[in-house]
């Protein structure tokens, strides 16, 4: 389904700075999988999920979608088929159109975008519909600009909207750090139920190892830009926190961040 | 009064121009400059040609949209600064403008033109205004109706989170090319239309025009308000109208024409400080805030 092969990037290649974000990097993933990603800062996580957003563009190897080679396209035509959500809950929502408006964007994904109406009656009872399922409320909203809600309000609509479309492939940057752990709770809790739902297949990078535990059917760890460890979901259900801790513990030079330790 | 009154109402759609891009966009397109005269240029030189001044319009209008069309690419494909790409398109203009006119002034003096067409309907009085306003009100309610449409909204968009609406599969750059042509289309079509309102077409129309755009764009907008598309474009329109309205009195009260350039700048000025000043300096975000 999605197959990233070979693929390799090096920030600042030739100077000082420079950084290997990903170092020939092997990932499968079959239809409906939803893998977790954790790893120390600066693991690589984030640049892999730009890799397959087409926001970075590797130095070697492929990136394949429904076995077709996606490498050449640009990030705005990946995305009729790669749905997205930022960690910041600002990054996911146009702040000054309304609800019913952003939500008549998500639903064009992939399509044509003509002169017909943005928002017509009928598409604003489908999204009305589909807002009841955040249960805050937002579908008495639909004429409110988005700018006007809160952080956890956005990114429970980001979420809808990046997986309203149905995109074959749903990529999730740490959706959750920036949230208070009751809204964090929440957009997880929403993240279960539409991935199960409409069966997408899903790459979530987190923090939180307790989610990266609980979510999903396997798991990765990722070090210096390799894929160090790949759970599937027999030995992941049987994982604890603190055995992904070891794991890291037997790193060298992995120094786990305080966030993830706090947690 | 009626002559203020009746370009502030032509000047409405350049202004609707500027607001596509400086508001919606995020862009301030100094294209405009040139645009304009080229409006004005191709316009003049048809109708002394012959030409029907609807269709000669029509033509203004597609020359803005070229221009529009080379800012764009400049901005997007070739990774120019906007405010650069602006310039740039503004300065070839001056040159192109020349050579569509065949030197620095096209009369139009004895010839049929929409407003010679207008003045034989309506002569120059408050029918004729209203005629105008009509068709400036035209305008604002096609520009609504666009951006309501599902382009409209990614063109919103666009302007308002880039990341996040390409992450919608929208290419970004062709929302802001298409646009920087609408946008130029309208200053075409203002400046053919002044060009015929005032007899003639110059070199040097064009000049500082973008001054008067988002004078009218700031100036209407923080008096009438921007809560939605349609007030918006309600206070763009009035704004236009309330700007010539300023320079008429500036001038009734003895200013020297040389000046009114100065004073558009400071006027815009103004309108950009005065609504930071009124924040209180514990919000800085609601002065940003006052930008949109």
């Amino acid at each position: 389904m999605l197959s990233i092969t070979s693929v390799s990037k090096t920030f600042f290649p030739g100077t000082v700075n420079e950084r290997r974000a990903l170092v020939d990097v092997d990932l499968e993933m079959a239809e409906g999988d939803f893998v977790t990603v954790i790893g120390s800062n600066g693991a690589g996580k984030s640049t892999l999920l730009n890799t397959v957003a087409g926001r970075i563009i590797q130095d070697d190897g492929v990136v394949a979608l429904d076995g077709k080679d996606v490498s050449r396209l640009k990030e705005h035509q990946r995305a009729a088929r790669v749905g997205r959500v930022f960690q910041d809950p600002m990054a996911g929502t146009a702040p000054n159109l309304t609800i019913e408006e952003n939500l008549s964007l998500a639903d064009r994904r992939g399509k044509m975008r003509g002169l017909a109406r943005g928002v017509t009656k009928a598409k604003r009872e489908r999204f009305a519909e589909a807002l009841t399922q955040l249960e805050l409320g937002l579908e008495k909203r639909l004429k409110t600009k988005v700018g006007l809600l809160s952080g956890g309000q956005r990114q429970a609509l980001s979420l809808l909207m990046a997986t309203y479309s149905d995109p074959r492939v749903l990529l999730l940057d740490e959706h959750t750090a920036a949230l208070d752990p009751q809204r964090a709770e929440l957009v997880t809790r929403l993240t279960r139920s539409v991935v199960e739902e409409k069966g997408l297949t899903t790459l979530m990078v987190t923090h939180n190892m307790v989610q990266a535990l609980e979510v999903g059917n396997r798991l990765i760890m990722m070090h210096e830009g390799r894929i160090i460890l790949d759970v599937d979901a027999e030995r992941k259900s049987q994982m604890t926190p603190e055995d992904l801790l070891a794991e890291f513990g037997k790193l060298k030079g992995a120094v786990v961040d305080d966030k993830t330790m706090l947690q | 009064m009626i002559t203020a009154l009746e370009l502030g109402l032509i000047y409405a759609i350049m202004a609707l121009g500027v607001y596509l891009t400086f508001r919606i966009l995020n862009f301030p397109d100094l294209t405009v400059d040139g645009s304009f005269t080229s409006g004005a240029a191709t316009a003049a030189i048809l109708i002394t040609n012959g030409v029907n001044p609807f269709l000669a319009t029509a033509a203004a209008f597609v020359v803005g949209c070229l221009a529009g069309l080379i800012t764009g690419l400049l901005h997007t494909k070739g990774n120019i600064n906007g405010l650069l790409a602006g310039i740039l398109t503004m300065i070839g203009l001056y040159s192109i403008n020349l050579r569509i006119m065949g030197g620095a002034n096209v009369p139009l003096l004895g010839q049929d033109t929409m407003i010679s067409a207008l003045r034989s309907v309506a002569g120059v009085g408050w029918t004729s205004v209203l005629v105008l306003a009509a068709v400036a009100v035209i305008f604002k309610l096609v520009m609504d109706w666009y951006l309501h449409t599902d382009n409209g909204l990614a063109l919103q968009a666009t302007g308002d989170n880039e990341q996040m609406i390409r992450s919608f599969a929208v290419s970004t750059d062709r929302q802001k090319i298409t646009g920087l042509m609408l946008s130029n289309g309208l200053v075409g079509i203002s400046g053919a239309v002044v060009a015929q309102h005032q007899g003639f077409a110059d070199i040097g129309m064009g000049i500082g025009l973008i001054l008067v755009g988002l004078a009218s764009v700031i100036v209407g907008q923080a008096i009438f308000g921007t809560r939605t598309v349609f007030q918006a474009t309600l206070a763009v329109v009035l704004g236009a109208v309330i700007y010539r309205l300023a320079i008429q009195l500036a001038l009734n009260v003895g200013l020297n024409p040389n000046d009114m350039k100065l004073m558009s700048a400071v006027l815009v000025v103004a309108a950009l400080l005065l609504p930071q000043w009124k924040a209180s300096p514990s919000s800085p975000a609601v002065a940003r805030g006052a930008q949109r």
